[in-house]
């Protein structure tokens, strides 16, 4: 189980909407950070995934190593958040 | 998803025709599993706003209404899965569908997983792509307040896409490689409107997309009515030049493509393959329209009780 999840998101975004579902249903509790509320974080958001794009999901593992999703990526998202 | 079990219809897609037909073939009892690799509703769910769907008099957006499909689909029963079909095989009395969650059966497919944006192919393109070149607005448009932007295209997406990044741009140039909007012209009196944030360049292509310190910095392109080039100053582009199908896993089929890729079928919406059965924006003829989709899942929810319940349509040569 990962220490914790945070999700850089926008009101618009469908695949942001996708990813908390997901999460969601897997009753997974995650941090989001909505970047129409919170624009001074997209310089963030931007180191972190290195695209200029949400959704970016941040899996920290409990060892403290970080794990970078971008977009809806099932294939990366599920053993991020399995380990 | 079970793979002993054999499904009645499988779907592949979840835009508004996979959910339509999937409300139709749900409320009777048919048993109906959905594929999606995207996300519920396709195109239509990252569409900044809809305005033209019947029954919503002052508009929604493309997320509420994706969103309203899906939960009505799924009151009724549908079923949604996350992942990729990579193969559909007609095995005489069923058809199997290799997925990227295992292999499972259905009596009859829908084919419904729409299109995307097509790549314009220039250069910059791909090597940018999410780094200053993007094909969702409602996605990325958030990254790019008082920046200037580009935005390719001339049709009903890349109009309503370019005005909604005016909540974000301070100045847009839009371009068009035709001498006209191929958009409705309710959107082009409505582009209209934002003359003092978009510029309209008609007759010009788009010919490179350039970019210093891994930063786009420029679009190159050339203006058709003088044959010179033209350099539109920016920080990033979206492109919405057209739709490509997603059909490159039925190429090793008998089910027949158009020259595009769409999906040929006969007037009961049936393919070349008995029981698979094609509707919205992958079907040869679509026209791309959220409200014709959803009419066509509807059709292609009654051919498909028509197969299972034993009469089946003649294939079409």
């Amino acid at each position: 189980m990962p220490k914790n999840i945070t999700i850089f998101t926008t009101n618009t975004c469908a695949y942001c909407v996708q990813v908390k579902k997901w999460l969601g249903a897997k009753g997974m509790t995650y941090e989001e950070v909505n970047l129409d509320q919170h624009p001074e974080r997209q310089a963030e958001a931007l180191e972190i995934s290195g695209a200029y794009t949400v959704p970016v999901t941040v899996v920290t593992q409990q060892d403290d190593s970080k794990e970078v999703i971008v977009g809806f990526n099932l294939a990366k998202l599920a053993p991020a958040v399995a380990s | 998803m079970d793979t002993d079990k054999l499904y009645d219809v499988i779907m592949i897609g979840a835009g508004p025709a996979a959910l339509s037909a999937a409300i139709y073939t749900t409320r009777e009892d048919i048993d109906t599993l959905l594929f999606e690799r995207g996300v519920p509703g396709g195109l239509a769910a990252v569409t900044d706003w809809v305005d033209n769907y019947p029954g919503f008099p002052d508009g929604l957006s493309g997320l509420d209404l994706a969103e309203g499909l899906r939960k009505q689909a799924e009151r009724f029963g549908a079923v949604i899965e996350l992942g990729e079909v990579l193969s559909i095989r007609d095995e005489g009395d069923h058809k199997l569908l290799e997925t990227t969650s295992g292999e499972v059966k259905a009596k009859a497919v829908l084919l419904a997983m729409g299109s995307d944006y097509k790549k314009i192919g220039v250069p910059g393109e791909v090597e940018y792509y999410a780094r200053g070149v993007h094909y969702c607005a409602t996605c990325d448009g958030a990254f790019y307040r008082d920046k200037r932007l580009v935005v390719v295209g001339g049709g009903n997406s890349a109009v309503q896409e370019a005005i909604f990044l005016t909540r974000f741009a301070t100045h847009i140039d839009l371009l068009v490689r035709s001498d006209h909007f191929r958009a409705s012209d309710v959107l082009v009196k409505e582009l209209a409107k934002h003359a003092d944030k978009i510029t309209v360049h008609m007759n010009t292509t788009t010919d490179e997309i350039v970019a210093v310190d891994n930063k786009i910095v420029k679009v190159v392109g050339t203006d058709k009515t003088t044959g010179n080039k033209v350099d539109f100053p920016t920080d990033g582009v979206f492109i919405f030049a057209g739709l490509i199908p997603n059909t490159q896993f039925l190429k090793d089929t008998c089910i027949l493509l158009d020259e595009i890729g769409f999906v040929l079928t006969d007037e009961h919406l049936q393919t070349r393959m008995p029981g698979v059965f094609a509707a919205g924006d992958v079907r040869s003829g679509a026209t791309m329209q959220i409200a014709s989709a959803a009419g066509e899942g509807a059709t292609a929810a009654l051919k498909l009780r028509e197969y299972l319940e034993g009469k089946p349509h003649p294939i079409a040569n």
